[in-house]
């Protein structure tokens, strides 16, 4: 499916105050505004410390921006739609339901979007204890269980195992069903916290894969909450996406 | 993985056991075709499901409002903890309706 037949696309970008740099992190490059829009709406939302929302009305199509000041540098999240619309009925959730979630997520610093060297800094931290393929649904099932048995042998327990469980299935499930057909989930015990990392080698998220028509008879149009239940629950994630694949770093502290 | 057994007395129940997750579609709308043949109302007895996640509770939802649809009411009865706190996060009791739960 290509880019103007996708209901909506979601891009990220960071604008880093010390060297004036614009670059995206989610998604392609085209950027919603001139780039000399985009900085100077960052650099406002920089000296305000401010969360600053910004709408790019069009024919059909809208850019929804989010500029979330960080210290010296600024997350700009942009869902670019192409005129879907919600009918009524329709169970999943819209689209700026989840563009604010992930702003706010991202503005009290729940979620981190990484770039490739920052991902790099937090993968050679430890090595994983645990690791599983997942490839099916019963791999992904095996996968629970044992991680469910090691969260306990680390002293996450009771309903917190049961919630951090559920986030590492609901993040294995985005790489059954959008990130190539399977992926991995793995354990790190770290002097702070427990972290699973779930990977995949897919063609990278975009957040609104489930408005699409399920490629699979298999795979069901999902709801959209699968980000919203990982984001209520997990201590801190952490996440990079690309055309080579997807990964979530889930950490409960301990 | 999910298991079904279908009673077609005093009233039609599905007992569900077992996980449900993306993959548990064909088992639920197959078990619930089966026991809504001659029926207006199927019992979904969730005392045997220990694990459900977004996926699961989408296929749930989707089912229950489709049978809505065909003039088939599906009542839920003795929802675990587990799938309690699935349902609570995601709304469930507002998308298919309260009088669907039976407490």
């Amino acid at each position: 499916m290509s880019e103007t037949q996708r209901p909506a696309t979601l891009r990220v970008f960071r604008y880093e105050a010390a060297g004036s740099t614009l670059r995206p992190i989610i998604g392609d490059a085209v950027m919603p505004l001139s780039r000399n829009e985009l900085v100077k709406l960052a650099r406002d939302a920089i000296a305000q410390r401010t969360f600053v929302i910004h709408a790019v009305p069009g024919s059909g199509q809208a850019d929804e921006l989010c500029f979330i000041p960080y210290d010296d540098r600024c997350e700009i999240l942009s869902i670019h739609s192409n005129g879907w619309r919600r009918h009524y009925g329709d169970h999943r959730r819209s689209l700026m339901q989840i563009l604010n979630d992930l702003a706010a997520a991202v503005a009290c610093s729940r979620l981190r979007l990484l770039d490739d060297d920052e991902l790099r800094v937090e993968l050679d931290r430890a090595t994983p204890t645990l690791a599983f393929a997942i490839s099916d649904s019963a791999t992904l099932a095996e996968a629970r269980t044992r991680l469910g048995d090691a969260l306990e042998l680390v002293g996450i327990e009771g309903a917190r195992r049961d919630e951090t469980v559920l986030c590492a299935s609901e993040a294995a499930t985005n790489a059954l069903v959008h990130g190539g057909g399977g992926g991995t989930v793995s354990l790190v015990p770290l002097d702070d916290r427990v972290r699973v990392v779930v990977s995949d080698r897919g063609p990278g998220l975009n957040f609104l894969n489930w408005l699409e028509t399920p490629a699979t008879k298999r795979a069901q149009a999902s709801m959209g909450y699968g980000y919203k239940i990982i984001l209520d629950h997990i201590d801190r994630v952490c996440l990079h996406t690309g055309t080579s694949g997807t990964t979530l770093i889930l950490d409960q502290l301990t | 993985m999910l298991h079904t057994t279908v009673d077609k007395e005093p009233e039609p129940t599905v007992h569900l056991q077992g996980e449900m997750d993306l993959d548990c579609a064909e088992t639920l709308r197959w078990a619930v075709g089966d026991a809504a043949v001659d029926a207006q109302e199927v019992i979904l007895d969730f005392a045997g499901v220990r694990f459900i996640d977004s996926s699961g509770t989408g296929i749930f939802v989707r089912l229950c409002l489709d049978m809505q649809q065909r003039g088939i009411r599906l009542r839920v009865h003795d929802l675990t903890p587990a799938v309690a706190q699935v349902f609570d996060m995601l709304r469930v009791r507002e998308l298919v309706g309260e009088e669907v739960f039976v407490d």
